[in-house]
């Protein structure tokens, strides 16, 4: 569980986050999602403790992060794949984590193998690509096999194979009753990973709700050769039709059933029935184009 | 505590920057093995009324103030290094509580420091006097080690303190190069500066600068150096705290006070 309240954060006269609140609960995967300078990196660097915010608090199961004793075994993060030193191996990059959470030895060289990196263990780090530096970054993450995940861009870097396993990981995690926070502007990869969604612009929460809500079914289309009939019949029936630019009709507040029932009984046949959810891409855009132009208008 | 000081440890064994220190270290010693061969092969070749003008820097010495300035960089690079990758991010997700990492980066870096330095002096001594041998080369001192320890001990402080010092100046400066050119002014600029002033200031500031003492603390003065020999033993000591001590103290307040 991770609960940020009334989280602030100015540098200079920039306010980068602006009292935002929301939790991420435990046993599913919680997208975190805004535009580029929208305040994600730097929440989770709060919620961390690296930034110091201004005002409000971010607590990991109802703690602050510096007052954790073994942060490790408790929230794992990976928010930069980068921040290594090139000089270690994996051994030693992870060793001197796990020595100082007091996390066995054995479980460094556990880890290493679930990312798939056992065969470079004892390479110098500084010859990696940034798909093998990000699975070194998952698996200090998982190395205190902690109860609260918090991950910016994961997948960035990473092959198509590898986006499926962090995919599969995630979800897997999730599914054990952790607590999963990820970033990442891959939003067909998010649609198939989160399971709930936390979307911020300008550093004030947009949307704080379930990927089912965001994606729900928004209307049905229909073709058919008597496409006129079919729309006073359905207007009657109490849907809502609009004609589309490519023939066919858009029909809010009949489901296919209804749709389908009502044309057998005028004897109007039908080409096509396809019921359309919003893609999270189209949610997302619409959520963040609301937001530039209330920025616009003030 | 304990378990931050084993992870900076760790820290500082793997990586590579620490082996290029040491190893530079034991280049010096080296060199300063040659330059004992090179006095006694003079002092051998030189007839026997001329051999009172050959006078040699005393070696251990001239060790001190380079182990001083390698692991002084040791020092720095323990930092500088997590800042320019910004590892210093993960480090501080890994032990939050930033005072520890900075008092335990201290300990370990102080304990290499004193080590190292003590053993560079003390094979650089005995380098010296199996090469050099019962010959008289003037600034070689003949007197057993139990005579010189104290001042050896002194050095390898002084050693600790630079390396100290490197510490403190790049968590303040986040950046080796900053580290480095200010450490290099204390170092080498700064007495250069002091011993030009007008007297009584040179030796007033030739005392208190941290090359000088070293030499103070031991009790034996500066002979052979730049620096003043005007402080007693127990203000020399304080000295070379209070060189330690006030960056550290600036450096806890910023680290726990910047984001990182």
């Amino acid at each position: 569980m991770i609960e940020v309240r009334e989280l602030t954060k100015r540098f200079g006269r920039t306010v980068a986050v602006d009292g935002l609140t929301f939790h991420v609960k435990p046993g599913r995967v919680t997208g975190f999602l805004g535009p580029n300078g929208a305040g994600k990196s730097t929440t989770m660097r709060m919620i961390l403790g690296l930034d110091r915010p201004a005002s409000g608090e971010a607590l990991v199961g109802g703690r602050r992060y510096d007052r954790l004793r073994h942060p490790m075994r408790e929230v794992g993060a990976l928010l930069d794949a980068g921040a290594v030193q090139g000089g270690r191996t994996p051994l030693g990059h992870l060793g001197w984590m796990a020595r100082a959470n007091r996390i066995g030895q054995d479980r460094v060289v556990s880890v290493i193998e679930q990312v798939g990196l056992a065969g470079v263990a004892r390479r110098r780090i500084r010859g990696f690509s940034l798909g093998m530096r990000q699975r070194l970054g998952i698996a200090a993450a998982l190395l205190g096999d902690p109860g609260v995940l918090l991950l910016d861009e994961p997948v960035n870097g990473l092959d198509p194979d590898g986006v499926r396993w962090i995919r599969e990981l995630l979800r897997g995690l999730a599914a054990e009753g952790r607590t999963v926070l990820l970033s990442s502007h891959l939003m067909s990869e998010m649609e198939l990973t989160a399971d709930h969604l936390v979307v911020i612009g300008r550093g004030r929460l947009i949307t704080d709700t379930s990927m089912r809500e965001l994606t729900a079914v928004r209307d049905v289309f229909v073709r058919s050769s008597r496409a006129a009939d079919l729309a006073t019949a359905l207007s009657a029936a109490g849907g809502t039709v609009a004609a589309e630019d490519g023939g066919g009709l858009s029909v809010r507040g009949l489901d296919p059933v209804e749709i389908g029932d009502l044309a057998a009984r005028h004897a109007i046949p039908l080409h096509e029935v396809t019921p359309r959810g919003a893609s999270l891409e189209e949610t997302y855009m619409r959520l963040t184009a609301e937001l530039t132009a209330e920025e616009a208008n003030r | 505590m304990i378990d931050a000081l084993a992870a900076e440890w760790l820290k500082l064994r793997t990586v590579r920057s620490t082996s290029v220190v040491l190893a530079v270290v034991a280049v010096v010693v080296g060199l300063m093995a040659l330059l004992a061969w090179y006095a006694a092969h003079l002092w051998d070749g030189l007839p026997p009324g001329r051999r009172d003008h050959l006078e040699v820097s005393s070696l251990p010495e001239v060790t001190h103030t380079l182990a001083s300035l390698c692991l002084a960089v040791l020092g720095v690079l323990a930092f500088s290094g997590e800042f320019g990758t910004g590892m210093i991010r993960t480090t501080f997700t890994v032990l939050p509580s930033r005072g520890r990492v900075l008092a335990a980066k201290a300990v370990v870096v102080a304990v290499v420091a004193f080590c190292t330095g003590l053993a560079a002096v003390l094979a650089t001594y005995a380098a010296g006097r199996l090469i050099i041998g019962d010959r008289p080369v003037r600034g070689q001192s003949a007197e057993a080690l139990s005579g010189q320890l104290p001042l050896f001990l002194a050095m390898s402080l002084s050693i600790a303190m630079f390396a100290l010092l490197g510490l403190c100046l790049a968590a303040l400066t986040r950046s080796a190069v900053a580290a480095v050119a200010t450490l290099v002014a204390v170092w080498y600029v700064l007495p250069i500066v002091g011993f030009n002033l007008p007297a009584p200031w040179n030796e007033r500031v030739g005392s208190i600068l941290p090359g000088a003492l070293a030499g103070q603390l031991a009790g034996t003065g500066n002979p052979q150096s730049v620096g003043g020999a005007l402080l007693s033993q127990p203000a020399a000591l304080a000295a070379m705290v209070a060189w330690v001590a006030v960056p550290y103290a600036v450096a806890a307040v910023l680290l726990a006070r910047r984001d990182a």
